[in-house]
């Protein structure tokens, strides 16, 4: 008896086994997407069922159910089985893992600069050998697929992966049931916000809570806030030249006067005697997800902070979106650059050429890709064909509504820059000079010195 | 006489017993944090459980005086302050203390006495999280909600025990044939290979990982535990050999002696007479290089890394459990209590042998 149980267990197991085995595709629904690539279309009738695809990225736990939740009803009208591993450490790993020879066939990097090294070492695949350069063209904004062309191993510029999620950065949270209390007002312009927060010292609070502190990438939140100043007082051209020069002779350095002015500027709103909760020396010794923290204590003890749209994980447990925290646009210093927004976004490039990561790559490109992460939160949508309804939080589609009205939109400088500078010297560079260890003229040439020659 | 002897030992054993408090309260600290909730972690210390006074807001907040400035001294009940003084709370001299709540336009007077207060608010939460999972709300466009369960702790545990287990016992085994072979076989070149061995603790491991991870990838060991046995069992072997040598030689030479004489064979010896006899440096080095892979975390990260799911070991699932942008770390504190239990168990099932072991080839002759 218990034999004959054994032997029907291990046959239903095999059986199982095989149904997962031979479960087959359904087929995307018609007429969905446009100007697909050959393998996202043979993908498409199922003639690509039962492949794999691996994926890692740096996106772990709560965004890896929603991703996997986006990409589940792909799987299902395909048969490719889409197998994503995060990790914390991925930065790292991925270094060794494309060394050895391991490579996932499709990565996610939420610091492009990191791919151009892989890119100059013909280690990316070109999606534009497969993709339709015209779909691209109407997808994406033509900014973004600049910051996807990287020079390739013989110098030639290739498309070096698919942007499929970007944060906006250019946004103030603020506690709004304190904020509407004592009586203050959304400031549109620069003087606004600047007599907002003298209203606020002379209430006798704080009006800022700025945190930089993060371990090893203490520093990246003032980068942040040095690229917002950037755009916000120098041209696009120069602000592009100093993040992402296409060649070493139109580099804009640390050391010239505008990057400088730049962080004279912000040095005006963090050094002010009462502006920032806790004064300079707390700038530095804040944990940037413990920053917003007081403007939800009770009396609000800080009223405004900059930060991406990623902060409201960081809120306090049970705050509420429109009812305890809403957010306005860090508002344009110098009318002459517009209204410049600027963002961060996550790069997936490609490392194994087979046909089904082709198709997946096309489908990454399509806004059908986010449709389910959108809905749920925590991601924002670079594709022109994701819908504004498709959000499911009126913050999120605040922010793609501000960037869709911005002027220009800009990618995080320091995500551009080579590692050595953007997740480097930026990083300490202005660190020390916010706590006061260096002078402002120091810390930009320390910054300018580690930049590769 | 025997009192300075008893002064002494009351002397050493104070000394001990500071010594014990002083390394155990980390750990406290740890357990007390893992079973209160996320805002009381950060928000106040774990030694806000130790009842202590406090002060404790008593009746409704007053209107304050209105039309004071910043910079002006504002006088309360007779007690002159500035504003900034009162907003951190002053001293009335009655027992008693007032605190400035809100600014200058709309703040109010709150009244506040002192009074013993603890904060005793644990759950079980924390723990709850991480041995079932944490439930993440998806969002439909249609406006439903699902719940879904995040991973548990359950598969990296015993994918934990997998790697570790295997990667302690080859490598002892291994390492035990080597230090009989060097320390009692004579064959040319013995003493070169040994000093090579030795000459191996030297070698950092990190510099290892990129050309292994080629082979693995050529071999197909990537992601495999095969893999990972032979990375730690490579990386384990030149300390073990060195250890285990340095045990197996400095025993006693007649007994092996009248073991040969008697017609034993090597592989008798070894079986019979040495492995019995090293139970204590077998058993100290089993500790060591079991809690070197249990709380490995770079060489995992590496050959499990980021191609097999399936396969992966506590650490890494503990690292991911804080979230992608470190938002849930209090979640640390349960998860290193739970993954604290292997190692405890391993320790004091072994800890008999491991003073004895720990002296292993320390004292010559």
């Amino acid at each position: 008896m218990k034999k004959v149980s054994i032997v029907m267990l291990i046959a239903l197991v095999l059986s199982l086994g095989t149904n997962v085995m031979a479960q087959g595709a359904s087929g995307c629904p018609d007429g969905l997407w446009t100007l697909m690539s050959a393998e996202l279309e043979s993908a498409c009738k199922g003639e690509l069922a039962g492949t794999a695809v691996t994926m890692s990225g740096p996106f772990t736990d709560e965004d890896e159910v929603k991703f996997n939740d986006s990409i589940a009803e792909f799987e299902a009208w395909t048969g490719i089985d889409i197998q994503y591993t995060g990790s914390k450490e991925f930065e790292a790993v991925i270094r060794a893992s494309v060394e050895g020879g391991a490579a996932p066939d499709i990565a996610d990097f939420p610091q492009p600069g990191t791919v151009k090294g892989f890119a100059a070492d013909g280690k990316v695949v070109d999606i534009s050998t497969f993709m339709n350069p015209e779909w691209l063209a109407q997808n994406y904004l033509a900014s973004w697929l600049d910051m996807s062309s990287m020079p390739g191993p013989d110098g030639e510029a290739i498309t070096a992966g698919v942007w499929a999620r970007f944060n906006g950065k250019s946004l103030v949270w603020y506690p709004k049931q304190a904020f509407e209390a004592a009586g203050y007002t959304i400031p549109t312009t620069w003087d606004e916000l600047i007599a907002l927060s003298d209203q606020i010292v002379a209430d006798g609070d704080a009006p800022w809570c700025v945190g930089i502190e993060s371990g090893a990438a203490t520093g990246w939140p003032a980068t942040d806030w040095m690229e917002e100043v950037m755009l916000r007082t120098t041209s696009l051209e120069n602000y592009d030249n100093w993040s992402f020069p296409s060649d070493v002779a139109n580099r804009l350095p640390f050391t010239d006067p505008a990057v400088k002015n730049a962080a004279e500027t912000l040095g005006t709103l963090w050094f002010t005697d009462n502006y920032v909760l806790g004064g300079r020396q707390a700038i530095a010794g804040t944990f940037f997800g413990d920053a917003p923290t007081p403007m939800f204590a009770d009396p609000a003890q800080c009223y405004m902070h900059k930060q991406g749209n990623f902060i409201t994980s960081f809120f306090p447990e049970g705050v509420q979106a429109g009812v305890d925290y809403d957010f306005f646009y860090l508002p344009p210093i110098d009318e002459e650059y517009g209204k410049p927004f600027l963002v961060a976004g996550d790069l997936y490039a490609m490392f194994n050429d087979r046909p089904e990561v082709r198709a997946v790559m096309d489908f990454f490109s399509r806004g059908e890709s986010l449709k389910s992460w959108l809905g749920s939160g925590g991601a924002l949508s670079p594709h022109n064909d994701a819908q504004l309804e498709w959000y499911g939080s009126d913050v999120e589609r605040g922010i793609a509504e501000l960037v869709s009205q911005a002027t220009s939109v800009r990618f995080d400088g320091s995500d551009l820059m080579p590692a050595a500078v953007g997740s480097g010297s930026f990083w300490k560079g202005m660190t020390d000079w916010v706590s006061g260890t260096v002078d402002l003229d120091t810390a930009l040439a320390e910054i300018d010195a580690a930049w590769p020659q | 006489m025997k009192n300075t002897k008893r002064r002494a030992i009351l002397v050493v054993n104070g000394v001990l017993l500071i010594i014990i408090v002083l390394w155990t309260i980390p750990t406290v600290g740890l357990l007390v944090s893992s079973v209160r909730d996320r805002n009381d972690i950060q928000t106040s210390g774990w030694w806000s459980i130790i009842p202590h006074q406090s002060w404790v807001a008593s009746g409704e907040p007053i209107a304050a005086p209105p039309d004071q400035t910043r910079d002006q001294p504002i006088t309360i009940n007779g007690v002159t302050a500035s504003y900034d003084e009162w907003r951190n709370g002053v001293n009335m001299g009655d027992g008693t203390r007032i605190v400035w709540v809100g600014n200058l336009r709309t703040g109010r007077l709150q009244l506040y006495t002192q009074q013993i207060s603890m904060n005793w608010n644990f759950t079980l939460d924390n723990y709850n999280q991480v041995l079932a999972g944490k439930a993440f709300e998806i969002q439909r466009a249609d406006g439903t909600s699902t719940t879904v369960q995040g991973d548990d702790l359950v598969g990296a545990f015993l994918n934990s025990l997998t790697v570790a287990i295997p990667s302690t016992i080859i490598p002892i085994l291994i390492a035990a044939f080597a230090a009989y072979g060097f320390a009692w076989m004579k064959f040319p070149g013995r003493r070169i290979i040994f000093i090579g061995v030795v000459a191996m603790l030297v070698v950092p491991l990190q510099i290892a990982l990129i050309p292994i991870l080629r082979d693995y990838v050529n071999l197909e060991l990537n992601g495999t535990f095969l893999g990972i046995w032979l990375a730690h069992t490579g990386f384990g072997l030149p300390l073990a050999t060195y250890l285990l040598y340095n045990y197996i030689s400095q025993l006693p030479r007649d007994i092996l002696e009248s073991a040969f004489i008697d017609g034993a064979s090597h592989f008798t010896i070894f079986q019979r007479l040495v492995l019995p006899l090293s139970v204590p440096a077998l058993a100290s080095f089993a500790i060591f290089q079991f809690l070197w892979v249990w709380n490995d975390y770079l060489v995992a990260l590496i050959f499990m890394g980021i191609t097999n799911r399936g396969n992966q070991v506590l650490t890494m699932r503990i690292a991911e459990m804080v979230g992608s942008r470190g938002q849930d770390w209090h979640l640390l504190t349960s998860a290193a209590f739970i993954s604290m239990i292997v190692p405890l168990v391993v320790f004091f099932a072994l800890q008999r042998y491991f003073v004895r072991g720990l002296m292993a080839g320390s004292v010559k002759g």
